[in-house]
């Protein structure tokens, strides 16, 4: 019989951070289990969670590293791989200086290995060039947060849910994507708790809700001001909080002021419904406010995540338990990838780069000179390489190709990379590209911490040997800091490289790996003031330069491309309960991958009727940018006028698609809304994937 | 049955150490069970909560080959395990297996493991939260049918060892054991109905079958139920009693396929959807009122002569969308 050994670990996907035990037969992953005493999943798991013994599969592992060659990939020992990588970037630097350089790190990864990543970037090539996806999913959620609150992270904790009188969930669709803190909403809401939903599609969770306020794409500032234009002419609002703890109360209500008699043209909300959520959120004892990529995939993402934050702190609905405005992350790290600062602006605890003593404090650490300026963001870095700036990439854990806006621009930048290395897991779509390609240890195969959604940093331990030649991420940084002659990330184990974090990052001050280890892990901030970790931030004050919570009035501002007579639907993204991201691990799921067809495009009947298209039919889908082929799934849980497509797929990727229009604070693109025509594919024509209509296109 | 006095069930688990690896639940740091070999310094108490993951993944694998093909022969892939114990299994998980023994009763992969198994049972005497083995008679006292020896943990803290069958008879072999006192199995059977009287009141469970054999909740009760449905399957993959699984095959190399076949669930649309892309159980409300009727239906009892549930509760603990067991049958009850 075999060996059989359960370890502890954390769940790989989303942002919510489950407990999960790993059981390993003899070196294979045989089963995960969940954890009945985890104080967020409780015994539960989501499909993702439970199939994560196959995501990890080693059947298409990449087990050594390999360069590229003209006839394809040679597998090479690491001494050479690391001498490529390390000459390719000393000759990049020295003809154009260490800011034509950078990396990419992952929010999959753990903080260790962010930690290491943004120090190799920072104290060894000397730039500030790193970032990671929170570019493209909660950028604005930490420039704007940071702004209003101090502080980009969610205010309070998952169990929450069950402490509020009210949920008021936007712009996320927490029982698909965060599965398990979504159950638990379900239940707060059979409990007793008042659920509302803003959302241009019909939700689960919007199934349920008290109210649904079904807003049109990219309208959420328009509505939200509304909410607050009738909270303040009904007296509704805190005065008392706004006194004690705000301050620019009276330019807020000033620019509100006959936002609701606008909304419905510009929403598509009705006014009773607005007045009533209106109500629901400023009156309830205790209003929790959940949100997600709706919020910030919008050219309008940091406003709307003030306007977010202006109703919380005008209702007082922030400091309390089960109340807070709570952004929800998509990646098991994205909080930790953030919190380490693998940003271009700020070193690990979000301390400015450009902070004259911040800047010493790191420099006496590290020993080393810094540089002084922030560095480019992911999407700078392509638009540099494009321009012929920008020439040497690093990029861990993140398939870019599939999961960034417009596809073909992001493979052209990639394409014209003089040094692009990818570590990889699987061989990627982004990791095709590469010029080096570095096999990866799994979350299973190494120890370290992950930082969840409500900030609580867990610890997990390694179950699996990696395969073949594959390492912990932080140990080929290591390796290719050692190359470019620097022993800066030398170290033993991933404790010490916590430990160093811990020593530099004042909001992780309080935590060791012992720490961690009891009761399942501790939130931040935790440090001599909070030696027990905060469950809920801003009891007291907020954390801005004087206390007190910033209101800033923000307005509405028009979705970048509407649709026309050319392309005359909406096309929106969103995610499936049974896929991750780019789909390289939950779509090695047997039971996942015959779920759903590889790429849907949500269509509502009476456009479907109006294109003739029937359930399954494969059809064409075309914006400005890309077409692709994929199949409609007929369903009125998208209203007339707007179609939505998950990213899982590499088939049909929706990045073909979208537009890059941006945010101007935070480069965010707006992938959640652009202008597509979609027709039915000729009978009997099953949908190409994307790399056929490529090779087809390229022929012809 | 025979019936001995044993001071210590370690003395047990290191004789049979002996003659068989024996399983047994450890808890993690973390503070979850589980089923693993060569357990040292695991103490045994009859007080103890089964482990969310039954112990059926013990003889029907989540992953397994089932046989492979080299371009020209087919070759069983059979496991060959040595003689194993799982020792201190409760009532309801062994219930389980013994329903289980009837569906696998022909697979040779199931029975390959099972035929080299010792079931060593333990008896519940309290309660265990969300447990109602007695309303589906599955415990809390372990059936002499169910099991080859039993473990009852005795009021002053020493236990007695029920011995259900030859196979139990051989394994203790050479085990010297004082024979209990003639009133033993009377007291164990009074320890056993105590624990019954301690049960919360399952009216709305009897209430809640009873709505289900006469179908008088309306067909919106499974809409709204459905849509609650994640089909995360997790409520599949710790019912010690679901049994279905899928088939694929793996390309090994360019000469060879493995056949695999892995867990399976209900509660995904893709589980009865026909190539043609039909399916009889398109909406989520259909399939999760099929869950419930092979759990709970009469067909059922027919069958394996009693419910597709052994009363463990795993599925109110694990279902995120709250329509676990106790959730599902108190929403029922009110239709009674």
């Amino acid at each position: 019989m075999k060996n059989r050994q359960s370890i502890s670990s954390i769940c790989p996907y989303c942002g919510v951070g489950c407990g999960i035990n790993l059981v390993v037969e003899d070196d294979r992953l045989a089963s995960v289990a969940p954890q009945r005493e985890h104080p967020i999943s409780r015994g539960q798991l989501c499909a993702k969670g439970w199939s994560t013994a196959y995501g990890i599969e080693t059947g298409n592992r990449i087990t050594r590293p390999l360069i590229r060659e003209p006839g394809g990939f040679r597998e090479v020992s690491w001494d050479e791989a690391i001498a490529t990588i390390c000459d390719g970037l000393k000759l990049i630097i020295d003809e154009d200086g260490p800011d034509a350089v950078g990396i990419i790190s992952s929010a999959r990864a753990t903080n260790e290995d962010n930690y290491a990543a943004q120090k190799l970037a920072r104290a060894v090539l000397k730039t500030n060039n790193v970032d990671h996806c929170a570019r493209i999913c909660h950028s604005p959620t930490v420039a704007g947060l940071k702004q209003t609150l101090g502080s980009g992270a969610m205010t309070n904790s998952a169990d929450d849910v069950f402490e509020a009188d009210l949920i008021l969930v936007i712009g996320a669709d927490p029982t698909e994507n965060h599965s398990v803190l979504g159950g638990h909403i379900m239940r707060a809401k059979l409990q007793g708790c008042k659920l509302i939903v803003i959302d241009p599609r019909r939700t689960r969770l919007a199934k349920m809700a008290d109210l649904h306020l079904q807003l049109n794409p990219g309208t959420n500032i328009a509505l939200i001001n509304a909410m607050l234009d009738e909270i303040i002419r009904q007296q509704w609002h805190n005065s008392a909080f706004i006194a004690r703890r705000c301050e620019g109360f009276e330019q807020l209500a000033g620019s509100v002021n006959g936002a609701m008699a606008a909304a419905t043209k510009i929403t598509g909300v009705a006014e009773q419904l607005i007045h009533k959520a209106a109500r629901l959120y400023s009156q309830s004892p205790r209003s929790m406010l959940l949100y997600g990529m709706g919020i910030t995939q919008y050219v309008s993402g940091t406003n709307g995540v003030i306007a977010l934050s202006n109703l919380a702190l005008t209702c007082g609905q922030v400091g309390r338990t089960g109340t807070g405005i709570n952004p929800l992350r998509g990646q098991n790290n994205v909080q930790g990838a953030c919190d380490m600062g693998c940003l271009p602006n700020v070193y690990p605890g979000y301390q400015a780069v450009d902070d004259k003593q911040v800047h010493h404090r790191f420099s006496q650490a590290w020993n080393t000179s810094l540089s002084r300026h922030a560095g480019l963001t992911s999407l700078g870095m392509t638009k540099g390489c494009i321009a012929g700036v920008f020439r040497g990439l690093i990029q861990f854990g993140e398939d870019s190709v599939v999961t960034d806006p417009d596809q073909n621009h992001v493979r052209a930048a990639l394409q014209n990379m003089d040094l692009l290395v990818v570590a990889e897991l699987t061989m990627t779509e982004t990791a095709k590209l590469a010029d080096v390609i570095l096999p990866a240890a799994s979350f299973a195969e190494k120890q370290g911490t992950f930082t969840n959604c409500e900030r609580r940093v867990q610890v997990f331990h390694q179950a699996l040997p990696p395969p073949g030649e594959a390492i912990a991420d932080w140990q080929w940084l290591a390796a290719i800091a050692r190359g470019m002659g620097s022993n800066q990330l030398d170290w033993p184990d991933s404790k010490a490289i916590f430990d160093e974090m811990a020593a530099l990052t004042p909001i992780y001050s309080g935590m060791s790996y012992e720490k961690l280890e009891i009761k399942h892990g501790l939130q931040w901030p935790c440090n001599a003031e909070n030696p027990d970790g905060s469950r809920v931030l801003h009891q007291h004050s907020f954390a801005t330069d004087n206390g007190r919570a910033k209101l800033i009035p923000v307005h509405h501002v028009s979705i970048d491309e509407p649709a026309d007579e050319h392309y005359p639907l909406l096309l929106t993204t969103n995610r499936l309960h049974f896929h991750y991201g780019c789909g390289s691990m939950t779509r090695k799921s047997p039971l996942l991958e015959r779920e759903t067809p590889a790429g849907i495009l949500f269509i509502n009947p009476q456009d479907a009727t109006a294109l003739d298209i029937e359930q399954h039919d494969g059809v064409g889908v075309c914006s400005r940018r890309g077409y692709l082929e994929t199949r409609a799934m007929i369903t009125d849980d998208v209203p007339p006028g707007l179609v939505s497509m998950p990213y899982h797929f590499r088939e049909a990727p929706s990045n073909q698609l979208t537009n890059n229009a941006q945010d101007p604070v935070t480069k965010m693109p707006e992938l959640k809304a652009c202008a597509v025509s979609v027709t039915r594919l000729p009978e009997g024509q099953t949908p190409r994937s994307i790399d056929n209509l490529i090779i087809q296109e390229a022929g012809s | 049955m025979q019936t001995y006095r044993l001071d210590d069930p370690s003395v047990l688990q290191k004789h049979l150490a002996g003659k068989y690896r024996v399983y047994q639940m450890a808890t993690g740091t973390e503070g979850n069970a589980s089923w693993q070999p060569d357990v040292d310094g695991e103490s045994i108490s009859g007080g103890q909560r089964p482990p969310l993951s039954s112990a059926k993944t013990l003889f029907f694998s989540e992953q397994e080959n089932l046989f492979s093909f080299d371009g020209e022969c087919f070759r069983e892939t059979l496991p060959t395990p040595e003689p194993f114990a799982v020792f201190g299994v409760h009532s309801c998980d062994l219930t389980a297996i013994a329903y289980q023994d009837q569906f696998f009763a022909d697979d040779p992969y199931y029975q390959a493991r099972r035929k080299q198994a010792l079931l060593v049972g333990i008896d519940c005497i309290t309660p265990c939260e969300n447990g109602f083995c007695p309303t589906v008679d599955a415990g809390p006292g372990v059936s002499q049918s169910c099991a080859d020896l039993i473990l009852h943990c005795r009021q002053d803290g020493s236990w007695w060892l029920l011995v259900c069958n030859d196979k139990g008879v051989r394994a203790i072999t050479g085990l010297d054991l004082d024979r209990a006192e003639d009133t033993a199995l009377q007291t164990r059977e009074q320890a056993i109905d105590s624990c019954k009287q301690q049960f919360a009141d399952d009216g709305y469970l009897i209430d809640g079958i009873r709505v289900l054999h006469e179908e008088k909740m309306p067909e919106k009760f499974w809409q709204d139920v459905g849509l609650q449905c994640l089909a995360c399957s997790g409520c599949t993959i710790l019912c010690p009693t679901c049994s279905c699984y899928g088939t694929r095959e793996k390309l090994v190399d360019d000469n060879r396929v493995e056949v695999e076949r892995f867990w399976d669930s209900c509660l995904y649309e893709s589980f009865q959807r026909e190539a043609s892309q039909h399916n009889p159980t398109l909406e989520p409300g259909q399939r999760v009122r099929r869950f419930w009727t092979h759990k709970f239906g009469n067909e059922f009892v027919e069958t394996f002569d009693r419910y597709g549930c052994v009363g463990c509760g795993r599925c109110e603990e694990t279902c995120p969308g709250v329509i676990g067991v106790h959730s599902i049958m108190k929403r029922l009850s009110k239709y009674a």
